[in-house]
């Protein structure tokens, strides 16, 4: 037999045993991994890393959260690779449920995006309406002399993330054409994440859509100095929800076998508990002087505060529910 | 009659349309050298290649100490005969390894190997040189390792593809005692290809004179040498040996004339065809004519300059060309290049009638 | 901007201070890229040897591929396997997907047409003469070709540091094979993912701490190799006033 002959031979069974050590290792030496699919947002506030040691305290199970972008959450939810999924698109979601992809859909926490600015507020929007704050804000930058772009005032993530669609979605219910605006000479896209995009906005005394916090956790720590201007409004609210992945479209049901549906259903019973709500609604108190998250549960059980609650229905519910009875499986006691 | 080491029946090698080798029978017998002589592409090194069963025969049959051999494997016979390549070629790592790497292959153990390894190193004048880099060594010092190598596996036959050439005379020297040392203590069958006639005629018990792929004359040196006269004309690629009519002159020498308006004065008193060498050593070159008491002294060009260990070979075409080896320092002090006009001069009495 | 000078205490702090965040992943960057690297080799130089030393049809072609393949962004190659291991994928009934054993089979993929391409011209350039020495020597063809593969080898290192290094460096392929999981079960976060994070969340000290390692630890590797083959340069070096010497006192 010749020399490479030999090598290949080693070299499969290197591969084979790499394989098969992996695959023993993960069946019978860990905890059994549930996947959970979330947007890099969510991730990036630390909320979950919290929810996970809680959780993992009290179950045998390894939460395994994938943060990889929020297309890519989604497909992986439709390719059977993850077990629950975590965003907050609600449109999305809607297909997502239509599809048979997602069932028990929950509706677990809210908050809202917020228009920071420049402490002086030239455009002087502070406690506007997001309407007239975009008025302004376009008032403003026509009234600048025109310096081939020297003066912007303000940024957009410009990266299709969920927060750019919602900076879409602002500007055309304000009765702007969003393209039109891209082309104003004031307006500057960053086409990088919302860190990346606060400190542009910050070097240059911009306006700017952001979430909450990744705002937040970039002032508290002095990175940015740029003060939140516009908070709580309807169309700023922003609402977080999991679903569980079908069972149905988990492709391989063999590998699937040891995470099941159930397990993926005692992580939403457990986000939707009082205590773990009560967790979500402290987060980032200490560290920001402020929530970060509302638990969604209760004020939606209790119906109040309003208008809070009317505001969550008519964004993120669907026919009245947020989650019609025909995407329920099972599990009737989470929509008593 | 004394049996054969190893025999060739009929051996044919061709590459594509060329044929190499030309239905060759030879025997190779046991502690005999054999000499094989011939122009360069004569067909020596196959033959040889053959023989180390590293390369296999289109045609024929070769038998191994007595047994037909199985070119689809020739693993087992191979451990029994090695072959030192005419272009040195080293592993690069150290002088022991290399000498040690077919013990390796033979599965001696360390102390044995590392004891042999010794042993090799002082028959070819290399002591302590173990832990060297084998491709820092110098030329000749590299070749000695190359001839360590094969010698240290005892093979039934050694095989010497132009062990000298290349090599000063120092070298050369060595070389050629170590040859004689081995076969006379190991009685190891040694065939080696060469084309230098002086060596030829003073190493080897038999003498296979080859030319385009076959042998065309077999048999001790003195007696293929008296036959050689009609065939040497077709050995003038052989450095420094011509033939020609020899003429006696009345001072009791003779003159050979080998064409082109050379004529070489010998102190051996001949007529008619005649073989002359003269040792490239013996060959005096000089920018000028130089006044000496030597017979022969032609005026030439340098066509060709070849570096050698410490020494430059030169190629002087003087109507015939002649090899000339020079030291290095006289060739940079006389400031020699290609197509230089330069005086070859060389004793009448350093001249080897064949 | 961030403070980038604070950042890069920071960092230092965090590497001094042997941080165990920080150890994880690096050892989990070391763990992935190393095996990886071992299995590619495994399979890279069978494949090297047999394009080297072997004569066939379509052998240009097939030298081709491999180079070109050098170039591959490797978010391609990622996108591609992931693909391959996800559950609905050909190989999913494996559940390899976020795996360590992912990661390896990914970046031992990405890099063996390093392997292969380098390996090919490094047993290209050995003197053809060394299988037949070795053969002559006693050797068999297998035993020739390990022979040849010697000769070989500072250009077949070359290409093991230059593979080490497009693994631990890269980005694509343990993303998305490995899903970047953090936390407190198994992780499959390594160096490239955990600057990416840190990056996007605003942590620059962690993220600087990080990319500094990942610096120092492909300087290391570097500096051992080049010190390895230096070192036998270096003993000869010490070796030659003595043999000079004793070479003068032989000619005396």
């Amino acid at each position: 037999m010749q020399a490479w002959q030999k090598l290949l031979i080693v070299a499969a069974l290197a591969t084979i045993i790499v394989v098969a050590g992996t695959l023993v290792y993960f069946n019978y030496f860990t905890k059994r991994r549930l996947f959970i699919s979330t947007t890099t947002s969510l991730y990036d506030t630390g909320l979950l890393d919290l929810i996970e040691t809680e959780y993992e305290a009290t179950h045998n199970v390894d939460l395994n959260i994938l943060a990889v972008g929020t297309g890519i959450a989604i497909q992986h939810a439709q390719n059977g690779d993850a077990d629950v999924v975590l965003v907050h698109s609600p449109s999305v979601e809607k297909t997502f449920l239509e599809e048979g992809y997602g069932e028990n859909r929950k509706i677990i926490a809210y908050n809202f995006f917020t228009i920071i600015g420049p402490e002086d507020d030239p455009a002087g929007i502070e406690g506007k309406t997001i309407t007239d704050a975009l008025d302004g804000i376009v008032t403003y930058g026509d009234s600048l002399a025109d310096q081939a772009g020297q003066t912007q005032i303000w940024v957009s993530r410009g990266d299709n993330s969920g927060t750019h669609s919602k900076e879409k979605s602002l500007w055309s219910k304000a009765g702007y054409d969003y393209e039109s605006i891209t082309e104003e000479p004031w307006y500057a896209s960053a086409g990088q994440g919302m860190g990346a995009t606060l400190n542009i906005a910050n070097e240059k005394e911009a306006y700017c859509l952001a979430d909450i916090g990744t705002y937040l956790k970039y002032y508290s720590d002095g990175t940015i100095s740029l003060p939140a201007l516009i908070l709580e409004e309807e169309s700023l609210l922003n609402v977080y929800s999991v679903m569980a992945v079908s069972p149905t479209v988990v492709a391989n049901q063999s590998i699937h076998e040891k995470i099941s549906f159930d397990d993926a259903m005692e992580f939403i019973e457990y986000l939707v508990s009082p205590e773990t709500q009560q967790l979500i609604t402290n987060y980032g108190k200490d560290t920001y002087g402020q929530s970060l998250f509302t638990g969604a549960v209760q004020p939606l059980i209790d119906d109040s505060p309003q208008p809070l609650v009317s505001w969550i229905q008519d964004y993120a519910f669907f026919d009245g529910s947020e989650c019609p009875p025909q995407y329920r499986n099972g599990y009737a006691d989470l929509y008593t | 009659m004394m049996m054969a080491v190893a025999e060739l029946k009929k051996v044919t090698k061709a590459y594509g349309n060329k044929i190499v080798v030309d239905a060759v029978n030879l025997q190779i017998r046991e502690g005999e050298i054999l000499a094989l002589l011939g122009p360069n592409g004569s067909g020596k090194t196959t033959i040889l290649k053959i023989l180390a069963f590293i390369e296999n025969p289109t045609g024929g049959e070769v038998k191994f100490q007595g047994e037909k051999v199985n070119f689809k494997n020739t693993e087992k016979v191979r451990l029994q005969s090695t072959l030192v390549f005419q272009k040195t070629t080293l592993f690069g790592t150290s002088v022991y390894n290399n000498i040690a790497y077919g013990l390796k292959m033979r599965k001696v153990p360390k102390e044995t190997r590392d004891r042999e390894v010794k042993k090799a190193l002082e028959i070819v004048k290399l002591e302590g040189f173990e832990k060297r880099n084998a491709r820092k060594l110098s030329g000749g010092e590299q070749q000695r390792v190359a001839i360590a190598r094969a010698l240290v596996l005892k093979t039934k036959l050694l095989l010497l593809d132009e062990p000298t050439a290349n090599l000063d005379p120092k070298n050369a020297g060595i070389l050629e005692e170590v040859i004689d040392t081995v076969n006379r203590e190991n009685k190891t069958a040694i065939v080696m290809a060469t084309h230098n006639m002086f060596q030829a005629k003073k190493l080897p018990h038999r003498i296979a004179l080859m030319d385009e792929g076959k042998i065309t004359e077999i048999g001790a040196p003195a007696e293929v040498f008296g036959k050689l006269s009609k065939n040497l004309a077709r050995f003038a690629a052989v450095d420094n040996t011509f033939t020609g009519t020899a003429k006696a002159t009345a001072s009791g020498t003779s003159k050979v004339d080998i064409g082109n308006n050379v004529q070489i004065e010998v102190t051996a008193q001949r007529q008619g065809a005649t073989a002359v060498f003269i040792n490239p050593q013996d060959i005096i070159v000089s920018k000028t004519a130089v006044e000496s008491s030597a017979r022969n002294v032609f005026k030439g060009k340098i066509t060709e300059i070849a570096d050698l260990d410490s020494l430059v070979k030169l190629k002087v075409d003087v109507g015939k060309p002649f090899t000339v080896q020079i030291t290095k320092r006289s060739f940079s002090e006389m400031g020699l290049c290609l197509n230089a006009e330069v005086f070859i001069t060389f004793k009448a009495s350093s001249v080897q009638v064949l | 901007m961030a403070d980038v000078l604070g950042g890069i205490v920071e960092a230092f702090q965090l590497i001094v201070t042997g941080d165990p965040e920080i150890l994880g992943i690096v050892s989990r960057s070391l763990l992935f890229s190393g095996t990886a690297v071992i299995l590619a080799i495994l399979w890279g130089t069978p494949l090297a040897m047999l394009i080297a030393m072997k004569e066939f049809r379509g052998k240009t072609l097939l030298k081709t591929y491999f180079s070109t393949l050098i170039g591959l962004p490797t978010v391609v190659l990622g996108l591609i396997l992931f693909l391959i291991f996800s559950r609905g994928g050909p190989l999913g009934f494996l559940g390899l997907l976020y795996t360590p054993a992912a990661i390896i089979i990914g970046q031992a993929i990405l890099v063996t047409p390093i392997l292969v391409s380098i390996g090919v011209s490094a047993i290209e350039s050995v003197d053809p003469e060394i299988m037949s020495l070795s053969k002559t020597l006693g050797a068999s063809e297998s035993q020739a070709q390990v022979a040849v593969l010697k000769e070989a080898a500072s250009g077949i290192i070359l290409s093991d540091i230059a593979s080490f290094n497009r693994a631990i460096g890269e980005l694509g392929v343990v993303l998305l094979v490995g899903g970047n999981i953090a936390g407190f079960g198994i992780r499959t976060d390594v160096l490239t993912t955990a600057i990416s994070r840190n990056v996007q969340i605003g942590e620059i000290g962690l993220a600087v701490a990080l990319g500094i390692l990942l610096v120092l630890i492909l300087f290391t590797i570097n500096i051992i190799i080049v010190v390895l083959r230096k070192a036998n340069y270096i003993v000869e070096l010490a070796k030659a006033p003595y043999f000079r010497l004793k070479r003068y006192r032989e000619t005396k």
